[in-house]
């Protein structure tokens, strides 16, 4: 069969369309990282519940690292809060994880921005020194896979809408 | 305090005459709130807060540092520096490239080896290494257009004034050119007093 050249440019052009508008639809800050495989994460919340990436294969999951001190982080939490709030019913899951501080000084902090976040307790600093974030606060986006595929850089406004329809899209790619 | 920004442009000196007097001219503008010496132009912001003994001491007793920490955290010298990437390409900060001298001599930064002997001297919890690892200016970063990057700087205690020159090599490649940013004259506040 003779290949038809009109609709291979055709395509060769949608496809070129398609990526680039992906490219463009990333919000300020947020990196489009090469799909590396996720460190470990496995850690204890506030409540002494344990949690574990490795179990949150087939979803999509936020990760955050912050700490009280980080005025960044301070900054950023509530709207982390508001946008986990918005995006309940996306199927991301989202986690929080406090970097080496005590329960009382994330206890003191959370209850007054962001109560109704329950952060996991990276009680040394080890587990967040395994992701190696640029810095804090830090937040990755893990594929359903267990693969970081986007990197936030500082702190943002979670919930303006160029986030919440980035984070909506996530799920049909 | 004085301070200078110069662009280097290899092979397009024209160019970088013509930005540099641009540059120049922003940085001389000095009309921005930042709360320390700052330079400021199109392409990069980078603000030094230099700060004294008392303000380190609180920020990390209030994190829980033990006494002998504190001593030592007291005797040294820490300047907070902020940088921005405001351009559209990615500007390295490479701290190893940094120049910092103090009467004409150089004023060794206290590196990370110089910390961890430190700690282990006095067995520092893990969870106190790590969160006075994340208040460092990171060595070396690939900032990312529009991203900040902050930490501390730390040298010996000292009375004298340091100038500090910080290199900046432009383009992910570094090959689209240096921004060289200059402090001259910044002085660490002596204790008891405010910044």
């Amino acid at each position: 069969m003779k290949p038809n050249i009109t609709s291979l440019c055709l395509y060769l052009l949608l496809t070129c369309l398609t990526f680039s508008g992906l490219a463009a639809v990333l919000p300020p800050g947020v990196m489009h990282v090469n799909g590396v495989p996720a460190p470990a994460l496995k850690l204890a919340n506030l409540d002494g519940k344990s949690y574990d990436l490795a179990n949150s294969r087939g979803r999509w999951v936020f990760v955050h690292f912050w700490a009280s001190w980080c005025g960044p982080c301070r900054r950023e939490m509530p709207s982390i809060q508001r946008m986990t709030d918005m995006l309940a019913d996306s199927g991301i899951e989202f986690v929080v994880v406090n970097t080496a501080e005590t329960e009382d000084e994330v206890f003191t902090f959370l209850g007054i921005v962001a109560p109704d976040l329950m952060p996991l307790m990276d009680l040394d600093g080890q587990v967040t020194g395994e992701w190696q974030p640029r810095g804090l606060p830090a937040t990755y986006l893990v594929d359903p896979d267990g693969r970081i595929r986007y990197q936030a850089l500082g702190g943002r406004e979670w919930e303006q809408q160029a986030y919440l329809d980035f984070l909506r899209r996530l799920r049909s790619e | 305090m004085r301070f200078r920004i110069q662009y280097l442009i290899t092979g397009h000196w024209l160019a970088g005459v013509l930005l540099a007097a641009l540059v120049c001219t922003r940085a001389s503008a000095i009309d921005k709130p930042y709360p320390g010496p700052f330079v400021e132009n199109d392409q990069l912001l980078v603000v030094l807060m230099p700060r004294t003994p008392e303000q380190m001491a609180a920020f990390y007793e209030a994190r829980g540092f033990p006494d002998d920490a504190i001593a030592r955290i007291r005797k040294t010298c820490f300047v907070t520096v902020h940088i921005e990437n405001k351009s559209r390409s990615v500007i390295w900060l490479e701290q190893k490239n940094w120049r910092i001298t103090s009467n004409s001599k150089p004023l060794p930064r206290l590196s990370s080896d110089y910390w961890d002997a430190q700690w282990d001297d006095i067995d520092l919890p893990l969870a106190k290494r790590s969160t006075f690892g994340w208040t460092q200016l990171p060595l070396v970063r690939d900032l990312q257009p529009d991203e900040p990057v902050g930490g501390n700087v730390v040298f010996p205690g000292t009375t004298d004034s340091f100038d500090l020159e910080a290199p900046f090599y432009v383009g992910e490649d570094k090959r689209n050119g240096m921004l060289v940013i200059r402090f001259e004259n910044v002085q660490c506040p002596q204790g008891e007093q405010e910044t």
